[in-house]
């Protein structure tokens, strides 16, 4: 029954896996190495299973569904988040290895599985629960199909911890919500069902503008790449701060900073970095201005800081008259 | 070999010897360069946060300029590249959002096709330009200088706007051209990590441990200088490192240099030319690196 | 000591509904899973959940002899009128939880055809229905505040003077044993596929709550009705969703044809899953088929339909048969789905043991009879984990906890347990052992089956329930040993192995998905009933019982 074997290609595959002995005496991180066989269209995690089953049952690991669909296996291959699932091994391969880690920025309990009872606090903190105001109608809310078809597109997170893994801000700062959890917020603030009856969830996005919130996010794109479901987290967190700053919640460093960028370039053409800085934090707010005076005597006398004069590129009549025609 | 030469706002502005040491380079290996003086700032994702349809259009825009002159984009910023990449994706992908692009443009006289090759001078130097042709310029090979890559995000993801899945290359282009050009590779885990510049000023503390954790490392492993082809970067890593090591509570002084400036001392520009002196960490011990090697 | 009034084993969507409801109701609830609730495996359900909606113009009595049909008549007719005259409003409260379902024009719920429907009732969020319902039940599961075991594994039923007084636990991060006490205890277990191979079911998918009451005196019912999917890839087993076939995909043989027409004129790819399974056997079996598979087609679909209602199986397609469906078919075979059969119980989930409940695809109502429907589980999962969780809600104000000694259970449980770790290796490996039972049930219990190969497999488990009792791990340490549960499942799969194997040689007809080539007909004189078993000193203990009849004559099926 099934596909012949012997036309299934197999190959040998050496798996180096960072491990951990909790139950050891003195509990460290260690490297080992397997060599084991596996198809040619084999993943990453059918190598571990086959490791794990045939040569050494003390691997431990989380998978499941096999089928990217729990979200159970997700580890670092080669320094890259993902899951093993869903990651073939031959494209896994560098110089004759494919390298596991488990998910970084979480603490390890043993070998590849981790501690996730932060990344589950996190989404606790947003509120992750569809909030309807209003009274409940007796059959389904209406909303159109692409509402709909756009949630699915965010709903498709299983929760899998990818992203998380590879957040540059949450190696830095681990108090940051995180992609996941405002992924999942996202899910939220765009449903027309969620918030008031224009779907607008103000408290959501009250709450998400806080310290350690949307507005913290670099930018870096790690969680993107990581996420094996296309769910994209940094558009997310971007979409958020438009609607933040479309809901008129601009009073913080972060929106002023997206909305003295379309003034300065809108009025220059060019970024004036020098008035960016004083624009975000407020021109009144001393203690920061005052924070940037040290970097700023260093640059003019190292002749780096910008002109206090900036000079317009030509035809800026162009970009003004662009900025007007889309302004919000 | 010839390129619509698009130089970004802060080589202009907190990063000049960027530009001057770019400009030189580009010179002395013979790529002309044509600047486009009507092009406006990408918008570098932060305006595209506000208004992403108005970003395209500005990036549409340059891309339109750069037609009309009939050669390919080239940047000296990651920030740049990545921003632009992800403009051009968007309106290739999608024939309509294109046609709607397009439209805004018409008032100028410009029209986007809906592609146009758009390369960071580091990725022009290994696929168009060629390690044959510009090893054979090298007069100060960089024996013995330790230099460690940092790329910034937006020249390393998303792969897909980027293309490089289908140019595996350019995801080591700065190891290959470090090693290429005689240096030793001090390779970190670092290095296509977040420098921390897009959050200075919404959370300075979490943009200074970035640039320590990054910095620090590299110094732990013996590094002389970090390279980068991103002047936002170079900001951050240089301008702000004393004040990331402050915080950090130790000593950095780790000297940050940007991608011309590494090329141009191989090539034999001096490094006063190439404005190093303009560092907030000083480069001194590397120069005298150079003059060894 | 750690005590709830309603206990409930499993959070897939049938523990989570039924948690929700039970502590909706007061009572002092928690739920318990072996992995966190949304790995669970509802979420690999991927086609939709079927409801009647009467403003539609649809009627619950249409969708319920659909369901009866399908069951080739061996649902029980009363349950099927429960769950399917509670399907409109169970729809509306997962819309009103905030599940996204796909919508029509006018921004009300839409539907795709499915198999075994006469009319379109299948609702749905792309190609990943399970997975959507699932995270939304979890939402509300911490909207509801209930305690959640998570990652802790129940190792036996505690049973004192024929009542239940709570589950015996492993907590699997830290190793320790617990004594949970609870009034009542709801099973939702989900079902046993890794006790065959291939199967499309997750890792996690042992049987674990049948044989926990099995073992306790439960009786498991028409355990034989196990379901093939028509749609499952070579080597891994996964799934392709019937929803590929509801957006009008076609089953072609070695030649291009679209065979369903000679074996189901009128619903060609759409008729009840057994129906499917057996065309593709047959084909495959007399020649027409290619290494083993026949090809599924939605090439004619185009890329926005895929897109839009289908892209998960595409990237399932691409990322394990590296095959683009857009572009080329992708070949499939049957494989182990689901099983119909399930823990015994009531249209409100009780068992045949006082105070336990099952719930889920663990249970048979039965509203599945021989065969399943499409879409009709995450009804099933949903409709009959509520109802578990009010009437136990209800129950636990009326019954006071059980005694038991802590201590004592859990030394002596410490003790099973660590007479397992302390065995010496033996050449045998417990992944060897599992390969071994599951070859043996995929050759001899699959879509055909005859009394010659299923004694076969009776006899091949005999011998490895011997096996099992020397059987070692590699792992002997407390910390996440996973070795060690794998062990333990590997116990709870022989048991449920074994009910199979007797149900099938037990049931001399065809009927649903039970197929026998030397009893190839249906036989309602004779075997219009449930087959039960029993644990009995000596094995499985076999008797019967009756099948509801309400409005339905039973007839001969055809599609």
């Amino acid at each position: 029954m099934g596909a012949s074997r012997e036309d299934v290609l197999i190959m040998n595959v050496t798996i180096k896996v960072k491990r951990f002995d909790a139950d050891a005496e003195k509990p460290e991180s260690y490297w080992e190495e397997f060599t084991t066989e596996v198809a040619d269209n084999a993943t990453v995690l059918d190598a571990l299973i086959q490791v794990r089953e045939d040569q050494d049952g003390t691997l431990s690991l989380r998978c499941s569904c096999r089928s990217a669909i729990c979200g159970s296996c997700a580890m670092r291959i080669n320094g890259q988040g993902g899951l093993a699932c869903k990651t073939p091994a031959v494209d896994a391969v560098i110089d004759g290895t494919i390298t596991v880690e488990p998910a970084g920025n979480m603490p390890v309990i043993k070998d590849l599985v981790t501690n996730f009872d932060g990344f589950w606090d996190k989404i606790n903190q947003v509120t992750p629960y569809l909030q309807p105001q209003g009274p409940e109608p007796e059959a389904e809310y209406i909303a159109s199909n692409e509402s709909m078809l756009h949630l699915s597109g965010v709903t498709a997170c299983i929760m899998c911890g990818s992203c998380v893994s590879d957040c540059t801000v949450l190696e830095v700062d681990p108090t940051f919500l995180g992609p996941a959890a405002l992924a999942k917020a996202y899910r939220f603030t765009a449903d027309p069902r969620d918030g008031d009856e224009d779907g607008v969830s103000l408290d959501r996005l009250k709450d998400l503008g806080q310290k350690s919130g949307m507005w913290d996010c670099t930018r870096c794109m790690a969680c993107v790449t990581a996420c094996p479901k296309g769910v994209d987290p940094m558009d997310r967190i971007m979409a958020l701060r438009e609607q933040a700053m479309d809901a008129g919640l601009t009073n913080n460093n972060g929106a002023r900073h997206a909305e003295a960028f379309v003034e300065l370039v809108g009025h220059s053409g060019s970024l004036d970095e020098l008035k960016l800085p004083v624009k975000t934090v407020g021109i009144f707010n001393v203690p920061a201005l005052l924070s940037y005076v040290p970097v700023g005597i260093r640059s003019l006398r190292r002749g780096k800081l910008p002109s206090l004069f900036h000079k317009k590129i030509e035809g800026v009549e162009n970009v003004r008259r662009l900025v007007k025609k889309l302004e919000k | 070999m010839k390129f619509a030469f698009y130089p970004g706002c802060v080589s202009r502005g907190g990063c000049p010897e960027l530009y001057s040491a770019a400009n030189l380079v580009c010179d002395k290996l013979g790529i002309e360069l044509e600047e486009m003086p009507g092009a406006s700032c990408t918008g570098a994702g932060v305006l595209q946060e506000k208004n992403r349809l108005l970003g395209d259009i500005l990036n549409a825009r340059t891309f339109a300029m750069a037609e009309k002159i009939g050669s390919p984009i080239m940047t000296i910023c990651s920030t740049c590249q990545g921003v632009m990449a992800q403009a051009r994706h968007r309106m290739n992908a999608d024939a309509d959002y294109l046609e709607e692009i397009n439209s805004h443009l018409a008032d100028e006289d410009l029209h986007f096709s809906g592609d146009i090759e758009i390369k960071h001078l580091l990725w022009v130097l290994i696929e168009d330009y060629g390690l044959e042709k510009l090893l054979p310029l090298v007069t100060k090979p960089l024996k013995g200088m330790r230099l460690s890559p940092f790329y910034g995000c937006y020249i390393v993801r998303p792969t897909e706007a980027l293309q490089t899945d289908d140019n595996p290359e350019r995801k080591v282009a700065l190891e290959t051209l470090i090693e290429a050009l005689g240096a030793t590779l001090v390779d970190f885990e670092g290095k296509t990590r977040c420098c921390g510049f897009p959050i200075l000023t919404i959370n300075p503390k979490n943009s200074m441990a970035m640039v320590a954790k990054h910095t620090a490392e590299v110094k732990d492993l013996g590094s002389d200088a970090m390279v980068t082809p991103c002047p936002l970067c170079h900001l951050n890593l240089d301008g702000f490192q004393p004040k990331a090591a402050s915080q950090a509570g130790r000593s950095i002084d780790m000297p940050i240099i940007h991608l011309p400036q590494m090329i141009g001392m191989a090539l034999g520009i001096a490094p006063k030319d190439l404005g190093m002196k303009r560092h907030i960490v000083s480069t001194q011990k590397l120069e005298l690196k150079l003059q060894e090697a | 000591m750690l005590e709830h009034d309603v206990l409930v084993v499993g959070a897939g969507l049938a523990g989570m509904r039924a948690a929700i409801a039970a502590s909706s109701r007061g009572a002092n609830t928690a739920i318990l899973s072996k992995v966190h609730p949304v790995r669970s495996h509802s979420n690999a359900a991927q086609g939709g959940i079927n409801a009647a909606l009467s403003d539609r113009g649809d009627a619950w009595e249409d969708h319920a002899y659909d369901t009866i049909k399908g069951s080739d008549f061996l649902g029980d007719q009363d349950a099927i009128e429960v769950m399917c005259k509670a399907a409109g409003q169970s729809l509306i409260d997962m819309e009103h939880f905030g599940v996204t379902f796909s919508r029509d024009e006018e921004g009300r719920l839409g539907t795709r055809a499915f198999g075994g429907q006469r009319r379109q009732r299948t609702f749905f969020v792309g190609d990943f229905t399970g997975q959507a319902l699932l995270h939304v039940m979890f939402e509300q599961l911490l909207k509801s505040g209930v305690r959640s075991y998570e990652e802790w594994f129940v190792t036996s039923l505690i049973i004192e003077d024929g009542i239940v007084a709570g589950v015996m636990a492993l907590e699997i991060r830290s190793g320790e044993i617990f004594a949970i006490r609870a009034k009542t205890v709801i099973f939702a277990t989900g079902g046993c596929g890794r006790v065959f191979e291939p199967s499309t079911n997750a890792l996690i998918v042992t049987g674990d709550g049948m044989a926990l009451t099995y073992n306790a005196g439960a009786s498991l019912m028409d355990m034989e009705m196990i379901q093939y999917h028509p749609t499952t890839l070579a080597g891994s087993g996964v799934l392709l969703s019937e929803a590929a076939r509801g957006e009008g995909a076609y089953l072609l043989n070695k030649d291009g044809d679209r065979f369903m027409k000679v074996y189901a004129p009128n619903m060609l790819e759409l008729a009840s899953r057994d129906v499917v399974s057996r065309s593709e056997q047959t084909e495959i079996n007399e020649g027409r088929g290619i290494d083993g598979c026949v090809l599924l087609d939605l090439r004619h679909l185009g890329e926005n339909v895929i897109m839009e209602k289908l892209w998960q199986i595409r990237e399932l397609g691409m990322d394990l048969v590296g095959k683009d469906m857009i572009k080329e078919p992708i070949p499939i075979r049957p494989g182990m789905h689901y099983i119909m059969g399930g823990i015994k119980t009531d249209i409100d989930g009780l068992t045949n043991i006082p105070r336990v409940y099952a719930a889920g695809e663990c249970a048979n109502v039965s509203v599945h009879g021989g065969n399943r429907l499409g879409a009709n589980s995450l009804l099933d999962t949903i409709v009959f984990g509520e109802r578990s969780g009010n009437h136990a809600a209800e129950a636990v104000k009326h019954i006071k906890y059980v005694d038991f000694d802590e201590q004592a259970k859990i030394k002596e449980e410490k003790a099973r347990i660590q007479s397992i770790l302390d065995r010496p290796q033996n050449g045998d490996r417990v992944s060897k052992l599992r390969l071994d039972m599951g070859t043996s049930m995929n050759d001899n219990i699959a879509v055909y089956r005859d009394e010659e190969g299923i004694k076969k497999t009776v006899n091949d488990l005999k011998d490895m329930k011997v096996r099992y009792q020397d059987v070692p791990v590699d792992s002997k340490g407390k910390i996440f040993n996973t070795d060690l549960i794998f062990h333990l499942e590997l116990g709870f799969m022989l048991d449920v192995a074994e009910t199979i194997a007797a149900g099938a040689l037990e049931r001399k007809e065809s009927r649903g998905a039970q197929s026998r080539t030397d009893y190839p007909d249906r036989d309602d004189e004779n075997w219009l009933k449930h087959i039960l078993v029993t644990q009995g000193e000596d094995g499985p203990q076999l008797s019967t019982s009756e099948v509801s009849i309400t409005q339905w004559e039973p007839v001969e099926r055809t599609y």
